[in-house]
Parts: structure tokens; C-alpha cells; sequence
């Protein structure tokens, strides 16, 4: 903890934090509002806490689905075959 | 099930690179995204599959601009078409929904974020992605298994960026709301 702690957040400035907070999670804000976001999510812990509950469920949907490495394997293969051979 | 789907004719040099450089690099999209529309593996595979040889013809009227969101088209209209033809007692056999929850990976030592997995939250997050009505699902299907941009993904749909923003936000809310019904309190509360 520093020796200057900033004073709670208000209210406006989390609903203002809400508004961008997804668009946060999907890398979509410039780099400024990135920060003031980044930087009220660290004092914020009602903030930070959603925050980290929806990058929960993100990093689930990134998981879901993902070929195992044999599928992963026959997809490609199968992929490299329509370029090399001679299907008539 | 495989599809009917002649092989394409073999192509020329170029239509090979073309389809190496915009098609390989998606394989892996292209099976995620198969897989939330299926729920199954082996009707996944079986349409990516077609997904490919449809992209391969094609490639030649490919502009190259947004190979990703074309790919995601290929693969809807390929699963409109595989539908279309199936019988329809083979729809939707809730037998196949067993190896949804067989198939959760429980651990990747490659990959760290992976190993704090919960099979549990993947599938109740799985569950409640396909309880959301198509207009919210899709933009999160486009932007977080996908991984598109917003401004890819309101292109995909013909929609304004803020259309794909506040559906996302609605959409994922929505599936947080749920998750906390069913007890996973912790996601917030800590």
C-alpha cells in the first residue's frame, strides 16, 4: 500500500468505470482510458471484483470449445490436403 | 456424419497460397465456433470439414479482406446446409450433449490459464452462452470465441459497432446474472 492513498471512488466514476469496462476486457479502448480504467479497477475492489467476473467468464468461452491437439492435428491435415492433391 | 460434398477440383498455385494464408491460420476458430453451434465433436469436425472445402472453392472470389469473418460465414451457411439435409430425427439427439461435459479439459500444463480450470463454471458458462437468444449470442460467439474485433464483428452482422458494444454488455451481463443463480457467488463476492 502506498503512502498516498487515493480517496474512495464516487459513485459517477464507477458508473462511468461501468461503461467501459467491457469494451476494457476486449482491448478496445485507447490507451489513456485504458489506464483510468486499469487504475480504478486497483482501488476499486466492487470494480475490480466484476471485473474479474466477467474476465472469468471470458477466459471460459476462450476454453470452450478448443479442438484437442489429435483434432487440431486431423483439421490441418486435412486442410494441407485440399492444397496438394488431386481430387478428380 | 459427413456430408455429401464433392471434393473441389485441384486448384492452381495461387488459389493454394491464397487458401494457406487466409484458411490455416483459422482452423482452430473455425472449430470453436463449430463447436458452440454443434455442441458435439464429431458433428464439429464433420463441419469444419465441409467449412474448408467450400472456403477452398471459393477462395478465388475471396477479396482477402476479412478472412476471418468470411470463414465465420462459410461456416454458418455450411451448417444451414448440413441441417437442411439431415433428417430430422438426427436433430438435436440429446445424446450428444453427454460429451460436452466429457470433453472439458481439466488442466494444460502449456497452458497456465488452464490450469485453474473449473469444469464446472465452463460448463454452466457453456449453458448459459446457449440460453441466450441468438441476437446476444452471436456477438459473443464473433467477439470472444472468435476473437473479431467490434468493428469485425458489427460487419459480419451489417451493424453499427455500438449495436455489437451494448448487445455484448447486455449479453454478458445477462450470463453473469445467471451464473450467480446457480452459485457461483465467488465469481463476484470473492
Amino acid at each position: 500500500m502506498g503512502l498516498f492513498r487515493r480517496s474512495p471512488a464516487s459513485k459517477s466514476e464507477c458508473d462511468e468505470i461501468g461503461r467501459l469496462l467491457q469494451r476494457y476486457l476486449d482491448n478496445e479502448l485507447d490507451v489513456n482510458r485504458a489506464c483510468t480504467v486499469l487504475v480504478h479497477l486497483e482501488d476499486c475492489k466492487r470494480c475490480g471484483l466484476e471485473a474479474a467476473s466477467y474476465r472469468e467468464i471470458k477466459q471460459s468461452l476462450r476454453r470452450t470449445g478448443r479442438p484437442d491437439e489429435q483434432t487440431a492435428s486431423r483439421l490441418r491435415k486435412f486442410a494441407e490436403s485440399l492444397t496438394t492433391t488431386d481430387h478428380r | 456424419m459427413q456430408e455429401e460434398l464433392t471434393y473441389p477440383q485441384e486448384g492452381n498455385g495461387e488459389s493454394d497460397a491464397a487458401f494457406s494464408r487466409y484458411v490455416l491460420p483459422e482452423l482452430d476458430v473455425l472449430y470453436r465456433v463449430g463447436q458452440s453451434i454443434t455442441h458435439n465433436h464429431a458433428d464439429t469436425e464433420d463441419l469444419v470439414q465441409d467449412t474448408l472445402i467450400r472456403a477452398y472453392r471459393a477462395i478465388d472470389r475471396f477479396d482477402g479482406r476479412y478472412p476471418r469473418a468470411w470463414l465465420l460465414t462459410t461456416l454458418r451457411n455450411t451448417h444451414i446446409n448440413r441441417n437442411r439435409r439431415r433428417r430430422p430425427e438426427l436433430l438435436r439427439d440429446p445424446a450428444l450433449d453427454m460429451d460436452r461435459l466429457a470433453a472439458t479439459k481439466i488442466g494444460d500444463a502449456d497452458d497456465p490459464e488452464a490450469t485453474v480450470v473449473d469444469p464446472v463454471l465452463d460448463a454452466s458458462v457453456k449453458d448459459a452462452l446457449e440460453a441466450l437468444p441468438p441476437r446476444f449470442q452471436i456477438p459473443i460467439e464473433l467477439v470472444d470465441l472468435a476473437g473479431l474485433s467490434y468493428r469485425e464483428a458489427a460487419d459480419q452482422l451489417g451493424v453499427p459497432v455500438g449495436t455489437i458494444m451494448s448487445r455484448l454488455h447486455r449479453a454478458r451481463r445477462r450470463m453473469r446474472t445467471q451464473l450467480e443463480a446457480i452459485g457461483f457467488r465467488e465469481l463476484e463476492l470473492d
